[in-house]
């Protein structure tokens, strides 16, 4: 079984983001890139299939500017077996909205003809949440969000979900979009000699203009604006100013 | 900006685990002076031991600026931990270079941690002055016969397998030593007690005695008589490993200080506004730089083959001294906290103080520095 793994090369979790001053958008100039969190996961998870032996060969692929490619290479250290880089441009501020990025994803579907499509649930920049949905959309396959537990079935997958108030798990007949949530896995450490390795695997660029997608956007950002700064809290006295403060001033009881 | 894909993504990924499993486990491990074997399991797993060792001998082949930024990222969690992969570089660099294909086989093993090595060189009358060592190894039939002692020796209470500098010819001064791959469960083997230091109290330091050991065929390393130049040949990248170690400890303090100088609060302002806490920082932080360049520097002439002894010892002295002064600086932006176990930077500043002294101390590499100088002129 052949599992394509879109990865999104996202703010480093770990950067403390500035909101540019004309409100456009965040700063990415001189920020830390690396790959986005969920998209490890669901890495992982491919590359767990295969030491299954239900996997046999893993695709990453990043749509993006040409440092994407740095991603990629993770991936290849993290365990995918090839990677396809769809150059989309040179300007790291301009982002794919999730329905360009999932009809360029539904085109290297068509090619590639994988029977599982494993992504993030979303990527930690926008917090779309939507680029799986619409693939599996476009396909016209199955699909299964908000993962915690994969298990492959005979044709089919049985994915676990974190829905409201419990877990739920479906019956995806194959080929399937599934997208990752927290609790899937732990992604693994890179071993250095796989840093190596990777620099051996094959990696395919395209051009997004010879796709022929349709990426007119859809969305405006109208504003960007930082976070309230928290306010210090109080110390109280007793139990019963407690009592007070919530039923008084926070109004919950 | 220094460094290449590669070794931005080894710098990556050796960071993300340093700050997920070392940094959290180096206050306990000092408080416990304990020997972190699960630590090193896991990271034999990810190849963080026997950092150059080549593709073919099951190692990455990673080129000595790659390793220098291994050890600064594993210093920034813990020293110890960093030193211990510094140890293990050398072993297998020795091994690699002058190991038979018979004793190569043993660097799987290295590389896991599944055998602890010792390097053993130092004793009682011959420290920094190796020509001083009084371990004998006598030829015996087809092996010898191993005596002496050896002190101050990292791994000693736990290491498997010794690599032991022994004389072997009375008369002929460095060209009368020659290292022995010694079994240390061995009969006649003694160990001391383990050492109880000021810093880097992870790593386990003692005595090793060695009473009629005898050696077989095998154990010989390289050539004979020539092992004071085999020690002399990885001195170089033994020196730009534990100046990587240093830098790692002076940004381990760097960041402590930086956090705490924007939250702590006195005369009702972050202390961080005081110009006298930012000259603090601001002096940490260029000589950090300066250090880590002189690393950079020292490692890209070993990789390019240049001759690099000068800017492996001014990369040595410079990020030693550098890491003593400037945790004592994290120790001073922290006030009386920076005084109390518990707090990282305290425990920075003691883990640093043996920078000046293992690997060739200060003294003589300011020694080093100016010889080179004398003997090949100024210019760089």
């Amino acid at each position: 079984m052949k599992i394509l793994v879109p990865v999104k090369r996202v703010v480093d979790y770990n950067v403390r983001v500035r909101v540019r001053p004309d409100g456009s958008g965040v700063d990415l100039n001189h920020v830390k890139m690396s790959m986005n969190p969920f998209d490890e996961i669901a890495l992982e998870e491919a590359v767990r299939l295969r030491e299954k032996g239900i996997a046999t060969e893993i695709v990453a692929v990043s749509i993006g500017v040409p440092q994407a490619k740095d991603t990629l290479r993770t991936a290849l250290a993290m365990g995918a077996d090839r990677a396809i880089l769809v150059k989309s441009g040179d300007d790291v501020s301009q982002d794919l909205e999730p329905l360009s990025v999932a009809r360029i994803l539904a085109k290297v579907v068509a090619t590639e003809k994988p029977e599982l499509v494993i992504a993030g649930k979303q990527a930690i920049d926008n917090d779309m949440n939507a680029t799986g949905q619409m693939l599996a959309a476009l396909l016209g396959w199955g699909q299964g969000t908000f993962a915690s537990a994969v298990r492959i079935d005979e044709g089919s997958a049985l994915v676990t979900r974190e829905i409201d108030g419990g877990l739920q798990t479906i019956r995806l007949k194959l080929p399937a979009v599934v997208t990752t949530d927290l609790r899937l896995n732990e992604p693994r450490y890179v071993a250095l000699p796989a840093i190596m390795k990777a620099k051996k695997k094959p990696l395919e660029e395209l051009a997004l203009a010879d796709l022929g997608v349709d990426t007119r956007p859809h969305l405006t950002v109208v504003s960007a604006t930082e976070p309230r700064q928290r306010q210090a809290g109080v110390k109280i006295q007793s139990v019963d100013e407690l009592l007070s403060k919530l039923k008084n001033e926070a109004g919950v009881i | 900006m220094f460094l290449n894909e590669t070794q931005e993504e080894v710098r990556n990924t050796t960071r993300n685990f340093v700050n997920a499993v070392i940094r959290p486990a180096a206050e306990a491990l000092d408080r416990e002076e304990r020997f972190p074997s699960e630590i090193y399991e896991e990271m034999g797993k990810l190849g963080l031991f026997g950092i150059a060792v080549p593709e073919d001998l099951g190692g990455p082949g990673f080129d000595t600026l790659t390793y220098a930024v291994v050890m600064e990222e594993l210093s920034r969690g813990y020293a110890s931990i960093a030193d211990q992969c510094g140890l293990v570089e050398l072993i297998s660099t020795l091994l690699v270079r002058h190991g038979t294909p018979e004793q190569q086989k043993m660097l799987p093993d290295v590389m896991s941690m599944k055998r602890k090595v010792a390097y053993c060189i130092t004793e009682p009358e011959a420290g920094t002055d190796v020509s001083g060592i009084r371990t004998t190894a006598v030829k015996d039939g087809d092996g010898w016969v191993l005596n002496g002692g050896k002190i101050w020796i990292h791994n000693a209470p736990v290491a498997d397998t010794g690599f032991v500098l022994a004389r072997t010819d009375k008369e002929a001064g460095n060209r009368g030593m020659s290292i022995f791959i010694v079994d240390l469960h061995a009969k006649g083997v003694e160990r001391g007690p383990k050492e109880h230091k000021m810093g880097q109290r992870a790593s386990q330091v003692g005595a090793l005695g060695f009473s009629e050991v005898r050696l077989g065929p095998n154990a010989l390393l390289g050539e004979m008589n020539r092992g004071f130049h085999m020690m002399m040949s990885v001195l170089d990248k033994g020196r730009v490993g534990i100046a990587a170690l240093a830098v790692g400890i002076g940004q381990a303090g760097l960041e402590a200080a930086v956090d705490y100088a924007g939250t702590r609060k006195q005369f009702g302002k972050q202390i961080s506004e005081f110009q006298g806490v930012q000259w603090l920082l601001a002096d940490m932080a260029k000589d950090i730089e300066a250090a880590r360049l002189l690393v950079y520097s020292a490692a890209m002439k070993i990789d390019r083959g240049l001759d690099a002894t000068r800017s492996c010892s001014m990369a040595k002295c410079f990020a030693g001294d550098m890491a003593v002064a400037r945790t004592a600086d994290a120790v001073q932006v922290f006030g009386g906290s920076g005084y109390i176990r518990g707090f990282e930077v305290e425990r920075l500043y003691r883990d640093a103080k043996i920078t000046q002294i293992y690997e060739g101390t200060n003294q003589i590499q300011r020694m080093i520095i100016a010889r080179e100088l004398l003997r090949k002129g100024a210019t760089s």
